[in-house]
């Protein structure tokens, strides 16, 4: 009885920093992630554009960088912008890629391929809070395009995390 | 000519019999709402709505569908189908109501309410996803107008989510209905936490002491970068 308590008090030491570092990922009050930009040239649909855009908050849901992720456009208490960020971006480039290419050479070759610009802004000044994260993504090219919008999101997020 | 025509004949008796076949297959394959795959959308609790410096009465006046979805009910056509138990209109008025009761902003009738509000869904139920997921989508637009000077404004709002796919079909149910309940949440919660809405409640009041305008004017405020037009 005694060494199970032992146990568990151990248990319990070595499990809090855990507890801890998960209220301390939560960097700010709010987030807003808003609908990417396209660059002059890149042929998206808009389908894909909401699919990215829902994906990104649910991968921001899920980093718990902030106590709540906010829809584009929803308003912010005064006291609560400086310690709010907005996620913004631009579609770079997309590459539809080539099924020819990716059946007969393999190796990559052929693959669809897409690269996106974010920015993390501080909402109060518009302040960069982080270096602009730079995302290429690559899938097969008979991928549904919505597999690349996730994984890019997941991307994204990823990026947001170090580079705070 | 004479002996082709017998054969002509069973020929076409055939097909026909086939094409009937064809008919009754496709005519079972469509779905039937029965209490086992309709799912019931509500808000679990109202959305908090912002602070308005002059808090106004809303009145939700009218909603139509606008999503040009000739099934609007079918959420889902394979595995049976998933119906709503109600229409989308009735869903949505029904959730605003909800939210704007909650904080107090709902008038009791139309004759005491500041401003008249009428709603357009563009779109109520799964949007195509990445097929690992059941991407759910809400999108309408609401115009409010001040009764009184009968000026308007455009409010855009949107709610999505994503949910994980099921292979039983009980948790297909369970998870669209999660699905769908958090997209309405959500476009609630854009519509009435949106920036869009202060800015139009604010345009619209701000001649409710003044005389009347003489020619009324519409607004319109969007979300996506907050761009506001005057139309005449």
């Amino acid at each position: 009885m005694r060494i199970s308590s032992w146990f568990l008090l151990l248990a319990m030491v070595a499990l809090a920093p855990c507890v801890a570092a998960k209220d301390k990922n939560e960097q700010f009050k709010t987030v807003e992630a808003k609908h990417f930009t396209q660059a002059e040239g890149v042929e998206l649909t808009p389908a894909f554009s909401d699919y990215f855009y829902a994906e990104l908050r649910e991968e921001l849901k899920k980093a718990k960088l902030a106590h709540e992720v906010i829809g584009e456009g929803e308003a912010v208490d005064d006291a609560d912008a400086p310690d709010s960020a907005i996620i913004v971006g631009t579609i770079t480039e997309y590459k539809k890629g080539n099924v020819a290419k990716a059946v007969l050479i393999g190796f990559t070759a052929g693959w669809q391929s897409l690269k996106m610009d974010a920015d993390v802004q501080r909402r109060s000044d518009q302040h960069n809070l982080c270096t602009t994260i730079h995302v290429h993504t690559r899938i097969d090219p008979r991928w549904n395009e919505k597999m690349m919008a996730k994984v890019a999101a997941r991307e994204v997020v990823k990026g947001m995390k170090n580079g705070l | 000519m004479h002996t082709s025509s017998p054969r002509t004949a069973a020929l076409s008796s055939f097909v026909s019999i086939l094409l009937l076949g064809f008919c009754s297959c496709l005519t079972a394959d469509e779905p039937k709402p029965t209490p086992a795959n309709t799912i019931s959308l509500q808000l679990s609790e109202p959305v908090p709505a912002q602070k308005f410096l002059n808090p106004p009465k809303f009145w939700i006046s009218d909603v139509t569908d606008r999503s040009g979805n000739p099934q609007p009910m079918l959420v889902l056509k394979g595995r049976g189908g998933i119906f709503l138990d109600r229409q989308p209109t009735v869903i949505l008025r029904e959730a605003v109501e909800q939210s704007l009761k909650a904080a107090g902003l709902l008038a009791t009738d139309a004759n005491t309410a500041d401003l008249t509000v009428r709603l357009y869904i563009f779109h109520f139920g799964l949007a195509e996803g990445s097929q690992l997921d059941f991407f759910g989508k809400v999108e309408f637009s609401a115009m409010v107008k001040n009764p009184k000077s009968g000026e308007s404004a455009e409010v855009k709002a949107a709610g999505t989510s994503i949910a994980k796919r099921a292979v039983l079909k009980n948790n297909i149910q369970k998870n669209v209905q999660e699905d769908m309940q958090e997209s309405l949440k959500d476009a609630v919660r854009n519509f009435l936490r949106g920036q869009a809405l202060k800015d139009a409640v604010a345009a619209l009041r701000k001649g409710d002491d003044v005389t009347p305008a003489a020619t009324p004017q519409a607004y319109r405020f969007s979300s996506r970068g907050l761009k506001k037009e005057v139309v005449r």
